[in-house]
């Protein structure tokens, strides 16, 4: 038995597979256009200045290899885990795309270092409603960072474990687990067959604890709360009741450092990429996303998380370079008043 | 037509019913190709695109890349590659899965573990 089994369920765990950087998560049990990936794409780390700004672009998948394929070179606790590794830089952003080419509707549950990237509370296999601790594909396409107000993220900054920066760190006081942990849950099929069918009709924390750092693991990374996004975190439109939590499919995504990453993996990390200010001035597109959906309102666990920008100010450190205020001037409005989208949003440079 | 251009036609206009951003012209436009010649492929008058572009266009439409490459007559390059560098393995590999129905071949794609945490 690994980790936690939901309560008076059958443990039925299916199967992820690697493909093209990109997790696919398959569920033939339930039905067979049960299925979605999500990918993690480069980005730009946004200025961590006070102002809110636009999304910004996907500049590419992060390379994705499974743990088992490198087990000499990693650390017991890795091993443990399973899953798969990512290179990140240190203060690199990142996002998740989120694809169901069917458009077979799931709820996936996002967390960094163990902590609810939409809630602050601790990992935990079962969905809750109140308040929403998940996301709902294929109604939300992206997740860019913590939800910290209504409409607001914090942008996904790669930090050491161990610093102090990461939320996992500000919440729990503790530097223990670092990357990024998901689980993926399909909706019931009788629910998606009725929908299908509906669908053909119509065609026609508040005092911070005290914190005992571990000590930093050399090529561990965690997530910390970067810069503000325009980004809402929809709410549920199904309701809890729809979700076939009898089946789900879970996997940890340890970060590494990229200067770590050519020795454990003997390939070159991707490149840097440009900084926010580089972008924004050769004019560059940034994206506006809209859908006519309801949003969830952020907790207080994650609205007193601390950026690292903050934190860094307080600690005399300067982690972040390039972090000048910028005016994204090119800004493309994405999005659509209609139900689900069935293709994916493109979210990206254009083609030279 | 050939039923590369025939599929790619007519994905084009489904997603145009609903979408007028999926004009011939718009998509050709976002492919980086002249609308001329994303007419002459949905009618077959001209071979398939290259990789990149048929990988732009499976993007685009929403469609399996490597199954728009094949339907053009063509392997990505990445699994080429794969083979090239264990071309007796994957080989031997294929053409021992050439007749397995799809359930038995899923079973031997590789599981990303998950373990204990």
């Amino acid at each position: 038995m690994t980790g936690e089994q939901i309560e008076g369920m059958e443990d039925t765990r299916q199967m992820i597979t690697l493909e093209l950087d990109r997790l696919t998560f398959r569920f033939p049990e339930v039905h067979p256009d049960a299925a979605c990936a999500i990918d993690f794409q480069r980005t730009l780390r946004i200025p961590d200045d006070g102002d809110d700004y636009p999304l910004p672009p996907g500049l590419g998948s992060f390379p994705l290899r499974h743990v088992d394929d490198y087990l000499a070179q990693l650390p017991d606790a890795w091993r443990r885990r399973g899953g798969v590794l990512l290179p990140m830089h240190q203060a690199e952003a990142m996002w998740l795309s989120f694809d169901s080419d069917s458009g077979y509707p799931f709820a996936i549950k996002v967390a960094t270092g163990k902590i609810c990237a939409v809630t602050g509370d601790a990992w935990a296999e079962r969905l809750n409603r109140d308040p929403q601790d998940y996301l709902v594909v294929p109604e939300q396409p992206w997740l860019d960072g913590y939800c910290v107000e209504k409409g607001l993220i914090r942008q996904f900054v790669a930090m050491p474990l161990g610093a102090g920066y990461t939320v996992e760190e500000q919440l729990t006081g503790a530097a223990e687990h670092g990357g990024l942990q998901i689980i993926a849950i399909p909706m019931k099929r009788e629910r998606y067959e009725e929908m299908r069918r509906e669908e053909t009709c119509r065609v026609a924390y508040d005092v911070a604890p005290d914190v005992v750092y571990g000590p930093p693991t050399e090529s561990a990374m965690g997530l910390a709360p970067g810069g503000r996004m325009r980004q809402e975190i929809y709410d549920d439109p199904h309701g809890l009741d729809v979700w076939d939590q009898r089946h789900f499919s879970r996997c940890f995504v340890s970060i590494v450092n990229s200067r770590q990453w050519q020795s454990i993996t003997g390939e070159q990390p991707p490149t840097e990429p440009p900084t926010a200010a580089q972008y924004a001035n050769a004019g560059l597109p940034w994206f506006d996303y809209y859908r006519d959906l309801d949003a969830v309102e952020a907790t207080d666990k994650l609205k007193d998380t601390s950026s690292v920008a903050a934190i860094a100010a307080k600690k005399g450190d300067a982690p972040l370079p390039a972090n000048q205020t910028i005016s994204p001037g090119n800004v493309i409005p994405i999005g659509s008043r209609r139900p689900a989208p069935r293709r994916r949003q493109v979210r990206e440079m254009p083609h030279a | 037509m050939t039923h590369f251009g025939v599929t790619v036609r007519e994905t084009r206009e489904r997603l145009r019913q609903n979408d007028r951003s999926y004009s011939l012209r718009q998509v050709a436009q976002r492919v980086g190709v002249e609308p001329a010649y994303l007419s002459k492929i949905e009618r077959g008058d001209v071979a398939p695109p290259s990789e990149a572009t048929t990988k732009r266009l499976a993007r685009e439409l929403g469609e399996d890349p490597d199954v728009l490459l094949a339907l053009g007559g063509k392997v990505s390059s990445d699994l080429q590659e794969i083979i090239r560098r264990r071309p007796r393995l994957f080989a031997d590999l294929l053409r021992q899965l050439r007749e397995a129905p799809d359930h038995a071949i899923l079973r031997v794609v590789r599981e990303v573990r998950d373990g204990d945490w």
